[in-house]
């Protein structure tokens, strides 16, 4: 079992609303994404770097097998389980940030300030706070928790508290364009094995070496 | 102690007391008070390091030329040699302290190290080089510290010929200090250059480097020292005479692996590499400038054998060639973090490579939170704590050198 | 409020869906059973209904009273739809707990736009009004006093309520359709409806997709994957003069110059009658293509004014909004039926001869031919030149159109905003009717922008007997006169779910009437601290839609839905219905007798709610309360499974033209198309004098800017297109921190760099957009995109976040007064055309 996902780019019509919904539902405070989506060579999201070229571009964890993060971490707090989801302890990571120097995907998100501060930049009324409700433990490790924990290092955990629950991860839930898909890598019948074969995917930074669990299914070519 | 020694003391009291109220003011509102983002996650504090860790060679260079290579004129020295290295050793792992975001949790490391991590493998070796130099400014001392009364005499092992024993030791250890020395600087540069991610970083050259640089910057420390205790007196020249030329000999070694990098990245002429260097040689060119022609400077002095003859002239010399290789450390940040590493050739385009903006973590409006490029500067919390470290290395010699038998009389 | 059933229903059908994935992805759960949520935690499915009009199911996560989480429902019996929402409506708790929430009443205590006010109670702030309406009426007469309707769609209730006690009262009140330039006028020109288009479901059925002027990947985006699957089996082009985000998803783009999209559609519809590829029968049966012309009046034909005709046309009897025109079969002359759209056999072309009944002969001539005679006008090289896109794209794009049927024609904003816009929808929908497209699953022409189409009889709840409401069009307003305007003028203007001040044409004008005193009292219901709540005089607080009941029936996907309250409201938010039944009981205890003043505002709803549904006629008939309680239900429609395929009565039961629009009664549209026929041919004497009797490409700002200013031709070079942003609906979210966040804070114009290298202006330079009118500041995009000559902004910022320099002060209430020769509200009458406007840029700062 390899827990990954793929990532349908002629689906993904750039709206950003995973990124809004990782947010929410992971209760990033003000500056911090986990989530982002980018349209690759221009400067401003929808606008075409070149005339017409023009497609859109989600990143977050790419969950590597090969991990650098996860070799990094001096005390074992980011760390893969035996699915291949990369995971971060909050009550163990020290803060150094190491992982944050070792990822290739620009992905890993510190609490510079307290949870509270960072939300108050919002300037909500009478001190609101978003997120899922409860903090979420896996095998007693605490990999989620709506207080961000100030000096830690995090980011997307493939909405672990959500797959407790039997429930996909946010931003697969709450992309409209259909573009986001999960499933088993391992299992060569899975749906999201069968659409990296037959639809060309893909993923980023080959050259890094850090075999990635997400995986892109490139924007399709239009007949000329 | 002299007045002057009490107000350099006092000063040095005050800015590391300084540094730990601006410490304690940044675990209260936490690292939003350095000028680090996601995009920029290591700053003035681990250059620190490294710096530290630079300075740090000086001492067991000196022991293992003494001991290993029979070069016997630095022997006055060696003393001044390990207490160095200790005091930059423990600034070393000091300052990683405040760029931790928990720590307290700095225990972690005990209960749960990972060894495929090159930080664990540093502080090991930096608590290993730490116990080494104080075991050898110990041995060092043994002589003296018997003849002494009171405490110090004490703590002195009751050996039967504490000079015969101290040299016979210092002999044996020699060997395993130089492989601490040039293994702190291996490991600190492996933290680097293990770093697939970060092309600044990644290349086989950075440990050989490290070392060149901090074997240049270490003595320069020693030596630096060394003036102050001992002055320019005709007996210690031969001593500022070889020292000046290791210095110069290591330094011109780290500007030959620095420039070899240099051309071999800029002649396959990579994206990646050409913008890597137009950080370093065009961005923070006069930055770059200084790390190759104040050290050049210093070098310049110190082998100048009238130079050598006044104080003034090698501390300019050694402090030239300190500031050098600390601006060389500071240049390790803007190029591995502003060469972001997802930076893709756009499907469709041409020639082009663009560089995914990363959430900075600060809300500032109307800045945007999303960015490729950080021009980043320490904020006066970085620089006062980083002042902090570096007064209490400034005060722990001169403590020792005031308390302890360091200096030989006459 | 508790986890009520229907989430229970959603967790096992999420519980179900998961078997047919992958089951082993869910291993944390280890059985894969779904488990509770959060202790404490309720879940309210609700909708989401901002006037996007997307009315997306939401189900809102609720701990300790605040909303936690929001997420998509995804429970349209239509898996298809799952998961409809975006980052607006993910983001939306930026609203509801955001720094602008209106929290008690306010009364304006600086002068008009300052900002001051202080906190007053509902009493207060209602006895205040209620004193001020009671004076101004007095003064000036009830129809001194406006208030709006906007986008009823996405809440029938309080909208409604507005309505209801502005009919009461006698109030003027402005059609939010025409108001905000999203009325395209050739739908009662040419189809006598007020608008009507497909449902996003019915895309993927379209052979041939053609999108003119609309950025559905931005502005439709729970809808756009429908576009993207249409490409499986169909085609997709975009036809835009930007290279728009639909573009870059489209199997091909074509550029065209602003404003050309008529000449395009002409000369794609020569091609197709040129090759033959039209549909004979359906011109035959269903539109006005065989309809006898008098050539020596250009008026049509009435079967009375013909010799052979007349004592069989007397005999006839038909409805008012009737008329009995003539066509010809086998070389005879016959009554075209206007009741019955029976197979005619008709001849489509041809010259005739006709002896009339004062015993003169004229020359009649059927539109087709009429028709063909114009279209000699636009020959491919001719469009080409006029369009800008080479002649054989033009040529290719129509014979793969007439012969990849159905084909569907969306007509975005973009292309009708204009002041010929009318003569661009005219144009397009040939080509749906020449290759027969309508009336069929995934045929047609769509429009999508702004949405007024009411989706079944509200006339219970809005229109009671005892009231009448003095329609007057906004744009009227704005020029201070016009046929309807009233003679004292208008001097209070009771404002929800809008923003005038920024969002509407010459929002300069607006200010400065308001800071003159000519406008004495603005009273708006809002959630957010808006501009025009700044320079309002009463502030009421709304509830948003997480805290209130409401129903909701939008476009794109035809389901009824609730809106129930998932928190309580906040602060003192109250609804829209509370607003009314407080002032109609301030006003007059007979008005209050109609706002169920028996019941407390949630029960009041709730009540209306059912009222809605049981005299909603057909589309509404047998849906119950309790259903759409439980979830999303699909209106009734004529097509089968209740599909939105607009006109599938009309052709497949051959029922005349046109269907209802609600609520007008259907005689004030069908005499828009007397035939009971699509009409592409318009006699009325304006229509003739203008030359429009058929559509016609006409120049761009030659009725407008020019004509009041020749200088604007060099003075100000640059077309100003105000679209919409993929982070605001309009304005709303306009101060939505995350979404502002996420563009950097900064209001954006974009310009082609040509342009802008012309101006010395770089890419996050401040810009100063400019003409005689007004001006406006943005940050500089340079956008390879973006057709030489065009400005674009992105429309919707508040005045604060632009300096206090209102993006609308740059536009004008141009009126084209064919728009004025009949009046329904929101249907025939003067629309804003906010693209026709010129402007130049500069640079402040670098």
């Amino acid at each position: 079992m390899r827990r990954g996902m793929v990532i349908d780019l002629e689906k993904c019509i750039g709206c950003r609303s995973c990124a809004v919904a990782c947010k929410q539902h992971n209760a990033q405070p003000a500056g911090s994404w986990w989530n982002r989506v980018v349209t690759p060579g221009s400067d401003r999201h929808l606008t075409a770097s070149a005339p017409e070229n023009l497609y859109f571009l989600p990143i977050h964890c790419q969950h590597c097998n090969n991990a650098p993060c996860v070799k990094v971490c001096p005390v074992g707090a980011t760390y893969q389980t035996d699915d291949g989801t990369v995971l971060i302890d909050f009550e163990r990571c020290i803060g150094c940030r190491y992982c944050m120097a070792a990822c290739p995907y620009g992905v890993r998100q510190f609490n510079w300030e307290s949870s509270r501060h960072g939300i108050e930049r919002y300037e909500y009324q009478n001190g609101y706070t978003y997120g899922y409700p409860d903090s979420f433990r896996l095998d007693g490790r605490l990999v989620y928790s709506p207080v961000r924990i100030k000096g830690v290092v995090e980011k997307c955990h493939f909405c672990a508290h959500y797959q407790a629950r039997g429930l996909d991860p946010a931003c697969v839930r709450a992309c409209p364009g259909k573009a986001r898909h999960v499933g088993d890598l391992d299992d060569p019948n899975s749906r999201v094995s069968r659409m990296i074969r037959q639809m060309n995917g893909f993923t980023l930074l080959p050259e890094k070496g850090t075999r990635p669990n997400v995986y892109y299914l490139p924007p399709k070519r239009k007949e000329v | 102690m002299g007045v002057s020694k009490k107000v350099s003391l006092t000063v040095f009291g005050l800015i590391m007391a300084t540094g730990a109220l601006m410490w304690l003011i940044q675990l209260w509102r936490g690292l939003i008070l350095t000028d680090m983002n996601n995009a920029y996650s290591w700053g003035l504090y681990v250059s620190a390091l490294a710096f530290f860790v630079g300075n740090a060679a000086g001492g067991l260079v000196l022991s293992s030329m003494i001991y290993l290579f029979g070069v016997t004129a630095l022997k006055p020295f060696a003393r001044i040699g390990a207490l160095c290295a200790f005091a930059n050793v423990a600034a070393a792992m000091l300052i990683v302290l405040p760029d931790l975001g928990r720590p307290f949790r700095v225990l972690n490391l005990l209960l749960h190290p990972q060894i495929m991590s090159p930080l664990v493998w540093d502080v090991i070796v930096l608590n290993l080089y730490a116990g080494l130099s104080l075991i050898y400014l110990y041995l060092l001392m043994l002589p003296d510290l018997a003849a002494r009364n009171g405490f110090l005499n004490k703590i002195a092992l009751p050996v039967p010929d504490p000079a015969g024993f101290s040299d016979k030791w210092a002999r044996r250890l020699a060997p395993f200090s130089l492989v601490a020395a040039v293994g702190i600087h291996v490991v600190t540069a492996w933290i680097f250059a293990t770093q697939g991610a970060r092309g600044w970083w990644h290349t086989a050259v950075m440990a050989p480097d490290f070392v060149a640089a901090a074997l240049a910057s270490g003595t320069a420390v020693v030596m630096f020292v060394a003036v102050l205790c001992y002055g320019t007196t005709d007996k210690f020249q031969s001593a500022y005479r070889i020292m000046a030329i290791f210095i110069a000999t290591a330094f011109f070694i780290h500007i030959f692996l620095m420039y070899n990098d240099f051309v071999i990245h800029a002649w396959y002429g990579t994206d990646h590499a050409k913008e890597i260097l137009a950080i370093t040689l065009q961005e923070y060119g006069l930055a770059h400038a200084f790390e190759v022609l104040a050290p050049l400077l210093g070098v310049v002095l110190l082998l100048n054998r009238h130079v050598r003859k006044t104080m003034s002239g090698i501390m300019a010399g050694c402090l030239l060639m300190i500031a050098g290789i600390f601006v060389h450390r500071l240049l390790l940040m803007p190029a591995a973090f502003n060469q972001m590493p997802l930076t893709l050739a756009p499907l469709g385009s041409q020639n082009t490579h663009w560089s995914v903006p990363i959430a900075s973590g600060r809300y500032v409006p109307p800045a945007d939170t999303f960015v490729s490029h950080h021009s980043y500067f320490p904020t006066l919390v970085e620089m006062l704590i980083f002042a902090g470290v570096l007064s209490f290395v400034c005060a722990l010699i001169l403590v020792a050198v005031h308390k302890l038998p360091v200096v030989k009389e006459g | 409020m508790g986890v009520n059933r229907r989430e229970f229903i959603k967790t096992s059908l999420a519980a179900g869906a998961l078997t047919s994935l992958d089951l082993k992805f869910m291993r944390f759960a280890g059985s894969a059973a779904a488990s509770a949520g959060p202790q404490g935690e309720t879940v309210t499915r609700t909708t989401c209904s901002p006037n996007c009009t997307g009315a997306c199911g939401f189900n809102v996560h609720v701990k300790d009273g605040r909303i936690a989480t929001l997420i998509q429902a995804a429970d349209y019996p239509d898996d298809s739809y799952n998961p409809r929402g975006c980052l607006r409506g993910l983001s939306m708790m930026n609203l509801v707990y955001g720094k602008d929430r209106v929290k008690y009443p306010l009364i304006r205590t600086g002068p008009r736009g300052s900002g001051e006010f202080r906190r007053a109670s509902w009493d207060e702030a209602l006895d205040y009004t209620a004193d001020k309406l009671k004076k101004i009426t007095k003064k000036y007469g009830s129809h001194a006093i406006a208030t709006t309707v906007q986008v009823p769609g996405t809440g029938y209730v309080h909208k409604g309520a507005f309505v209801r006690l502005t009919g009461l009262a006698n109030w003027t009140i402005h059609h939010g359709y025409d108001q905000n330039g999203d009325l395209p006028m050739f739908w009662p020109m040419t189809f006598g409806v007020q608008t009507e288009e497909l449902e996003s479901l019915e895309w993927p059925n379209a052979g041939y997709t053609i999108v003119l002027g609309s950025n559905l990947v931005q502005t439709r985006l729970p809808d756009v994957h429908h576009l993207i699957e249409a490409k499986k089996t169909g085609k997709v082009v975009v036809v835009d003069p930007d290279f728009c985000s639909t573009a870059s998803k489209a199997d091909e783009w074509v550029s065209i110059k602003l404003d050309t999209d008529a000449a395009l559609a002409l000369g794609m519809a020569r091609v197709i009658i040129d090759r033959g590829l039209y549909d004979t029968s359906f011109l035959q049966d269903f539109t006005d293509m065989p309809v006898l012309v008098r050539k020596d009046t250009g008026k049509r034909l009435p079967a009375k004014q013909v010799k052979a005709l007349k004592n069989q046309a007397d005999a006839m009897k038909i409805p008012d909004y009737r008329d009995l025109f003539v066509v010809t079969r086998d070389k005879g002359l016959v009554i075209l039926d206007p009741e019955h759209l029976a197979s005619t056999k008709a001849d489509l072309e041809g010259t005739f001869m006709v002896e009339l009944t004062d015993g003169t002969t004229v020359e009649a001539v059927t539109v087709f031919s009429l028709l063909q005679e114009m279209l000699a006008e636009y020959s491919l090289e001719t469009v080409s030149q006029i369009t800008g896109a080479p002649a054989q794209t033009i040529e290719r794009i129509a014979v793969e159109a007439a012969t990849r049927t159905p084909l569907h024609i969306v007509y975005g904003a973009s292309n009708y905003q204009w002041y010929h816009g009318d003569l661009k929808g005219r144009a397009l929908s040939l080509l749906p009717v020449l290759t027969g497209s309508i009336g069929v699953s995934g045929g047609g022409i769509s429009t999508y922008a702004g949405q007024y189409r009411i989706r079944f009889d509200v006339s219970e709840w809005w229109l009671p007997k005892e009231g009448k409401l003095n329609w007057v069009p906004y744009l009227h307003f704005l020029n201070g006169g016009g046929p309807r305007y009233p003679e004292k003028g208008i001097k209070a203007m009771i404002g929800g779910w809008g923003n005038p001040f920024d969002q509407h044409n010459m929002s300069n004008a607006l200010r400065d009437r308001a800071a003159s005193g000519d406008i004495e009292f603005v009273a708006t219901f809002d959630f957010s601290m808006t501009t025009s709540c700044q320079w309002s005089d009463v502030v009421f607080p709304a509830t948003t839609w997480y805290e209130n009941h409401e129903l909701t029936a939008t476009i794109l996907h035809p389901y009824l839905q609730l809106q129930e309250p998932a928190i309580a409201p906040l602060f003192e938010a109250r609804t829209g219905l509370a607003l009314m039944r407080g002032l109609a009981k301030r006003l007059n205890p007979d008005w209050e007798a109609l706002f169920y003043p028996d019941l407390d505002d949630t029960a009041a709803s709730i009540e209306i709610i059912d009222l809605l549904l049981k005299t909603g006629g057909m589309e509404t008939e047998g849906i119950t309360l309790d259903m759409v309680k439980k979830g999303p239900v699909r209106l009734h429609s004529t097509a089968p499974g209740d599909r939105q395929v607009p006109f599938y009565e009309q052709v497949h039961d051959r029922v005349p033209f046109p269907p209802p629009s609600y609520p007008a009664p259907l005689p004030a549209t069908a005499r828009f198309v007397k035939s009971g026929r699509i009409e592409f041919y318009k006699d009325e004497d304006l229509f003739l004098a203008e030359g429009e009797q058929l559509p016609v490409c006409k120049p761009t700002f030659e009725d407008t800017e020019y004509r009041e200013d020749p200088e604007a031709r060099t003075k100000y070079r640059l077309r100003y297109v105000t679209k919409n942003s993929l982070y605001r609906v309009h304005s709303t979210h306009s101060n939505n921190v995350w979404l502002n966040e996420l563009q950097g804070h900064k209001p954006k114009v974009f310009l082609n760099p040509a342009d802008a290298a012309e101006r010395d202006i770089a890419a996050d330079d401040l810009v100063e957009v400019y003409n005689g009118r007004g001006k406006t500041r943005a940050y500089a995009v340079i956008d390879p995109g973006c057709h030489r000559g065009t400005l674009i902004f992105e429309q919707g910022w508040w005045a604060k976040y632009l300096q206090d320099h209102s993006y609308n002060s740059l536009t004008r209430a141009w009126i084209k007064p064919l728009h004025e020769i009949y009046f329904v509200p929101g249907i025939w009458s003067p629309t804003t055309v906010w693209n026709e406007c010129l402007v130049d840029a500069r640079r402040i700062i670098s």
